[in-house]
């Protein structure tokens, strides 16, 4: 096997909150191959952000390391940002400019020449069906536009590794099911995709293999099939989804985690 | 140096789709102007008056309608805007140099100096404000003006990335009027009340005032016009480190 897309090894982050330290991820360690997509999951608050903050280089690490493309994210985070591709959980966009004016601006920032950048820009409208939209200011976009337009935007360089928190979160359903298509498809094309998601559905949909963090800690790891399968042998041979998969590694009842889902609702 | 011009072009844009808010930028110094001049000119008239080298007390308040412009610029409000929407780390996590991100915006404010700087001036010509100084003096003009705002827009820019907060970036603005007032704003240095003139001293406004009044009353006058420039020229290094140094360890 060759080098690991994403290596993380006893990956820490501590926060100063006045006298008190919070330790939001607390020694994680991972590894992601290349072309996987990699689901990682885990209640609100169990570090799953804060993580993928710290392998994009927006965050420093407290302790540990990560590589990314092979590259340690600590010593040369200027390479690892020439070779990912970040959409976060809220769709970032510039509101006072147009589609087309935000793609373009991405390529000439990623170096490409003004007729290149132009070209990609068309390529990335048409394929996550922008073109109509193209020239409005993006603050006039709906939800799902928006996360469109932010997928599009880190794909400008073609990124090895791509970075998604949450890409599908408070999407309509048919959204939700576009940005699976293109998950795939750009998956397809080769790029690796880390993924974090609440939505199990999702990551049993996706994820060739998936993580599950919990206060800070991986608990469980393997391909959707082998967890369940795993459980469904600790419990005699009981049929079990990703959900049973989820509470058990979480140590949640069915209850407590309606209860979080409520929350993040509100 | 491309992706600086890239951000600042953005910047440019995104100002322009804002007209009201150059308007403003606009409307509230020369309201200043017309006000301060009007409220004064008959205790300081010309003929008497030797501080005014023979123009109108518009002449000598000119300056304070340049500076304040140059402090009204936007571009620490839109940053925390890009801050809260999550753009900001969009482009931290794009292999930008941390430079650009600091100066894009202030090449756009700069850009926009240049041009309110020269529209106020312009204006005033045809109220009987005259450059002494011909038109080397009113290119030192729009430079220096043009220049205290970029440095302005900086260290507000620095309080945005520090605070993330847009109540914070106001409240910051308002730090400028003291040091607006703590100058000789109305009268000569040598005029002001000793405690007012010490203070003046200190106050590196005062400075930047005194070179753009020079340049409005009299021929070039290096004594008077470089003092300005320096000031102008030292904080912005203070300011650009302070903000590269901001930029780096934001988390």
């Amino acid at each position: 096997m060759g080098q690991p897309a994403v290596r993380a090894a006893g990956l820490v982050k501590h926060y100063e909150s006045g006298n008190d330290a919070v330790e939001a991820v607390r020694g994680v360690d991972l590894e992601v191959q290349p072309g996987e997509i990699f689901g990682f999951l885990g209640p609100n608050g169990a570090g799953k952000s804060t993580t993928v903050r710290m392998l994009t280089t927006l965050l420093t690490i407290t302790d540990g390391s990560a590589e990314v493309a092979g590259i340690d994210v600590a010593a040369d985070p200027e390479g690892v940002r020439k070779r990912i591709g970040v959409a976060l959980q809220e769709a970032g966009l510039d509101p006072r400019q147009t589609g087309r004016e935000l793609l373009t601006l991405h390529g000439r920032l990623f170096g490409f020449d003004a007729a290149t950048a132009t070209a990609r820009t068309e390529e990335l409208l048409e394929l996550v069906e922008l073109e109509d939209a193209a020239d409005r200011v993006t603050k006039g976009y709906s939800g799902g536009m928006q996360r469109r337009l932010d997928l599009a935007a880190a794909l400008v360089h073609e990124p090895e590794v791509l970075f998604l928190d949450e890409p599908t979160t408070g999407l309509d359903p048919a959204s939700r099911l576009t940005v699976w298509e293109e998950l795939r498809r750009i998956n397809g094309q080769g790029t690796t995709i880390f993924l974090t998601t609440q939505y199990l559905e999702e990551a049993d949909q996706l994820c060739d293999r998936l993580a599950i963090i919990d206060d800070g800690r991986i608990v469980r790891e393997g391909t959707p099939a082998a967890l369940k399968a795993e459980l469904s042998e600790r419990r005699g041979g009981a049929e079990v989804s990703l959900d049973d998969v989820f509470l058990d590694a979480t140590g949640r009842t069915r209850d407590r985690a309606a209860g979080e889902v409520q929350e993040v609702g509100a | 140096m491309s992706a600086t011009l890239t951000l600042g072009a953005r910047s440019l844009r995104e100002a322009l789709r804002q007209p009201d808010a150059l308007f403003m930028t606009m409307f509230i110094p020369i309201f200043f102007l017309v006000v301060n001049t009007g409220q004064a000119a008959e205790i300081f008239p010309s003929e008497t008056t030797d501080f005014l080298e023979g123009q109108g007390y518009g002449a000598f308040q000119l300056p304070i309608t340049l500076l304040l412009a140059a402090s009204f610029g936007m571009a620490s409000l839109f940053l925390v805007e890009e801050i809260e929407g999550g753009y900001f780390d969009k482009l931290r996590a794009m292999p930008i140099p941390r430079y650009s991100m600091v100066l894009g915006r202030l090449v756009a404010e700069g850009a926009k100096g240049v041009v309110i700087a020269s529209v106020i001036v312009l204006l005033a010509l045809p109220f009987g404000i005259e450059i002494a100084s011909g038109p080397l003096g009113f290119v030192l003009i729009v430079l220096l003006s043009t220049l205290w705002g970029v440095v302005y827009a900086g260290f507000m820019q620095l309080i945005a990335l520090k605070t993330r907060s847009a109540a914070a970036v106001n409240s910051g603005g308002l730090i400028f009027f003291p040091l607006l007032f703590l100058t000789p704003n109305f009268v000569p240095r040598e005029l002001l009340t000793r405690p007012m003139e010490i203070a003046a001293t200190v106050n590196p406004v005062t400075y930047l005032m005194e070179a753009l009044r020079s340049l409005i009353l009299t021929d070039l006058d290096w004594g008077k016009i470089l003092p300005g420039f320096a000031v102008v020229g030292a904080m912005g290094v203070i300011m650009l480190l302070l903000n590269v140094r901001m930029i780096k360890s934001y988390d």
